[in-house]
C-alpha cells in the first residue's frame, strides 16, 4: 500500500511535467498543423537557463522567470522567421524544426559544455514528509500542484477569454477565422510562443527533480510529450491532460515493477491507440 | 520535369563520360575519399527508397530506417554467428528482402488503414511510423545477446570485401543496377498509379485501382531498396549499432531526398553526394577551429538553408534555370518572326 501511494504520487508529478511539454505541442499541432520538433530544445533551453540564474541569483523564482521568458523569446524567434514560412508544408516543417533543433541542441552545448549540469532542489522544498510512515517528496507534490494550477489557467485562457475562442476555433476552421477579419498569425505566434515557454518551464522544473540536466535530455522528454499527444488526441487539451496524467502514472507502475519494459511500453500504447483509436483515447476527432 | 522513358544521345554520352570519370577515381585517390564514395552510392539507395514514398507517394515515413538498420544488422549477426563467408552473404540478403517486405506490408496494413485526407493524415502517419520505427530500435536495443545492444555490433566481412578499391566498383555497380531497377518501378504501369494517387487519391479510386493495395506495393519495394542498401552499408561499415536503426537515419534520408530534389529519383544521388561530402568536410574541418567540434550546428543550418532558400533541391533548381533558358529561347525567336 505505501508503495503504491509513493508511485502514485511519482507518477503524478511525472504527468504534471509531461503535460507541460505537451499542452503547448498538442495546441500548436492542432492550430497550425506544425509537427514542432523543436520543442525538445526549448526543454532543455529552460533547464539550462534555470540553472544558470538559479546558482547567479540563488532565487527559485527568478530562475523559472528567466527560463520561461528566454524560451518565450525563442518561441516568437522560431515562428516567425522560419515555421511561418512553410505553414501547409508537412515535410518542410518537420524538417525546419529539426534542423533548429540540431543547431539550439548544440548551442547549449558550446555555451555550457557537453557534460550534464548538476542543480539541487531550492531550500523550501528540498525536504521530505513522513505521513504514516510514507515518505513524501515535497518538490514531487509542488510539481503536481503547478501542473494542476497551469492546466486550470489553461483551461480558463482558452475556455473564457476572446484569445481563447478565437484560438478554438482557429483549431476547427482556420480559414473561417480568417474570413472574419481576424490576423489569425498574430495568434499563431502567440500560441507558438506561449506553447514554447510551457516547454520552458517544463524544462526548469524538471531539472531540480533529477538533479542535472543533459543535453540529450530534449529529445527523449520530446518524444513521451509525443507519444502523449497521439494517445490524448491532437490538438486536444482536455487529451493532453489525460494523456500526461495516463502515461505518468503508467511510467512510474513499470519502472517500479518492470524498468525494462519502459520504454517499449510507451511506444506499444502509442501504436496501438493508433491502431484502433486514431483520434485519440480522452480528445474528439478533430475536423480539418 | 519528369523521368522519361528515352534516353537523348547527349544524355548517355554525359552519363558515359560519368561513368568513366568514377571508374578511375580509386586509383588516383586516397583511401579515406574511396570509403567516401562508397559511402554516397550506397546512401544514394538509401534516399532513392526514400524518394518512392516521399516524392512518388506523398507519404512521410519516419521508421524507414527500421529496413536500413535491419538489413546493416542481418549481415553482422549472420558473418558473427555462422562465419564471414560468401553465401552467408546471400542468406542474409534474402533475410533483409523478406524481412523488409514483411515488415512494409505489416506498416502499411496498419498506417494505410484509416481512410480520409488532408495534412491530419499526413501527421498521423508521420506519428505511426515514428512509433513503429521507435519500437524496432528499442527491441534492438534490448535483444543483447543478438544485437549487443548500445554498445553496438562488430564483424568479420567475407575475403572478397575486404579489398576498399574492389569493394567502390561493387557499390558502384550496386548503385547502377538498383537506380535501373527503381526507374523502372517508377516508369511501370504501377508507378504510374502511385504518382496518380499522389496527385489525387479519390480520382485514383473512382477510376477503380485499388488505391490501398498500390500503396502497399510502392511501401514494400521502398523497403526492400532500403533493406538492401543497408546490407550494403553493413558490409562497408564492419560494425552496426542502434543509430542506424534511431529516428535520426531516418531523417538523414528526408535531407538527402530534400538537397537533391523529391520525386526526381536521380536527385537522391546529388542528395547523397552533397550532404555526405558535407558532413566528411565538417568533420575535417575539427583540427582547424575549435568551433567545428560542434559540426552539428553547421549540419543543422543546412536543413533550415534547404527548406527556406531550395525547395526543389539541386534538380528542381536545375530545371528552373534551363527552363528559363528554354523560354527565354522561344522568346527571341517569337520576336524575330
Amino acid at each position: 500500500m505505501d508503495i503504491f501511494i509513493t508511485l502514485v504520487i511519482n507518477g503524478l508529478a511525472q504527468g504534471a511535467l509531461l503535460f507541460l511539454l505537451a499542452s503547448g505541442l498538442s495546441i500548436i499541432l492542432g492550430l497550425m498543423g506544425v509537427v514542432n520538433f523543436t520543442h525538445g530544445t526549448l526543454f532543455i533551453w529552460g533547464g539550462y537557463v534555470y540553472i544558470w540564474i538559479f546558482t547567479l541569483t540563488d532565487s527559485f523564482l527568478l530562475g523559472i522567470l528567466a527560463a520561461v521568458g528566454v524560451t518565450f523569446l525563442m518561441g516568437v524567434f522560431f515562428e516567425k522567421f522560419f515555421v511561418s514560412r512553410v505553414y501547409g508544408n508537412v515535410p518542410a516543417q518537420i524538417l525546419i524544426t529539426l534542423g533548429l533543433q540540431v543547431i539550439f541542441t548544440d548551442l547549449v552545448r558550446l555555451i555550457w559544455g557537453a557534460t550534464p549540469l548538476t542543480i539541487g532542489r531550492p531550500d523550501f522544498l528540498a525536504d521530505t514528509w513522513i505521513v504514516g510512515g510514507i515518505v513524501i517528496v515535497q518538490y514531487r507534490v509542488f510539481l503536481i500542484a503547478v501542473g494542476v494550477i497551469v492546466a486550470f489557467g489553461i483551461h480558463l485562457l482558452l475556455n473564457k477569454t476572446k484569445i481563447g475562442m478565437i484560438v478554438r476555433a482557429g483549431v476547427q476552421r482556420p480559414d473561417m477565422v480568417r474570413a472574419l477579419g481576424i490576423n489569425i498569425n498574430t495568434y499563431f505566434t502567440f500560441v507558438f510562443a506561449g506553447g514554447a515557454a510551457l516547454a520552458g518551464l517544463g524544462g526548469a522544473l524538471y531539472a531540480p527533480l533529477v538533479g542535472s540536466m543533459a543535453s540529450t535530455a530534449g529529445m527523449h522528454n520530446q518524444v513521451l510529450a509525443f507519444i502523449v499527444v497521439v494517445v490524448g488526441g491532437m490538438g486536444s487539451f482536455m487529451g493532453s491532460a489525460g494523456g500526461s496524467v495516463l502515461l505518468g502514472l503508467m511510467g512510474s507502475g513499470i519502472a517500479w515493477f518492470a524498468p525494462g519494459f519502459a520504454s517499449v511500453a510507451n511506444v506499444g500504447l502509442m501504436a496501438i491507440v493508433l491502431a484502433f483509436k486514431p483520434s485519440g483515447l480522452f480528445g474528439l476527432a478533430v475536423k480539418k | 520535369m519528369m523521368i522519361t522513358k528515352d534516353f537523348s544521345k547527349k544524355r548517355l554520352i554525359i552519363l558515359a563520360l560519368l561513368l568513366a570519370g568514377l571508374s578511375v577515381i580509386p586509383h588516383v585517390s586516397g583511401l579515406s575519399t574511396i570509403t567516401l564514395f562508397s559511402r554516397i552510392f550506397i546512401m544514394a539507395i538509401y534516399a532513392m527508397s526514400y524518394d518512392i514514398l516521399r516524392g512518388y507517394m506523398g507519404f512521410i515515413n519516419l521508421g524507414h530506417a527500421m529496413f536500413f538498420g535491419t538489413g546493416a544488422y542481418a549481415v553482422g549477426v549472420m558473418f558473427r554467428n555462422f562465419g564471414s563467408t560468401l553465401p552467408v552473404f546471400l542468406i542474409a540478403i534474402v533475410f533483409s528482402v523478406v524481412f523488409s517486405s514483411i515488415a512494409a506490408f505489416i506498416m502499411g496494413k496498419i498506417v494505410f488503414r484509416s481512410g480520409g485526407k488532408g495534412p491530419v493524415v499526413v501527421v498521423a502517419g508521420a506519428m505511426t511510423t515514428l512509433a513503429l520505427g521507435e519500437i524496432v530500435r528499442h527491441t534492438a536495443e534490448r535483444w543483447r545477446s543478438v544485437t549487443m545492444g548500445a554498445d553496438g555490433l562488430s564483424y568479420r566481412i567475407p575475403e572478397i570485401f575486404s579489398n576498399r578499391i574492389l569493394f567502390y566498383y561493387y557499390a558502384l555497380i550496386f548503385m547502377i543496377v538498383m537506380t535501373l531497377v527503381l526507374r523502372q518501378f517508377v516508369l511501370s504501369p504501377t508507378g504510374r498509379v502511385l504518382m496518380s494517387i499522389r496527385e489525387n487519391e479519390q480520382r485514383a479510386e473512382f477510376l477503380g485501382y485499388d488505391t490501398q493495395k498500390y500503396k502497399l506495393i510502392g511501401l514494400q519495394v521502398a523497403g526492400i531498396a532500403s533493406g538492401l542498401s543497408g546490407v550494403m552499408f553493413g558490409v562497408l561499415n564492419r560494425f552496426a549499432n542502434t543509430e542506424l536503426l534511431s529516428v535520426q537515419q531516418t531523417l538523414n534520408a528526408l535531407l538527402m531526398t530534400l538537397v537533391g530534389g523529391t520525386g526526381t529519383l536521380y536527385g537522391a544521388i546529388i542528395g547523397s553526394g552533397f550532404v555526405n561530402i558535407v558532413q566528411s568536410q565538417l568533420l575535417n574541418f575539427r583540427s582547424v577551429h575549435p568551433v567545428f567540434e560542434r559540426w552539428l550546428l553547421f549540419f543543422g543550418a543546412m536543413y533550415v538553408i534547404v527548406v527556406i532558400f531550395m525547395p526543389r533541391g539541386f534538380v528542381g533548381l536545375y530545371y528552373t534555370l534551363t527552363d528559363k533558358q528554354k523560354a527565354k529561347v522561344q522568346k527571341s525567336a517569337v520576336g524575330k518572326s
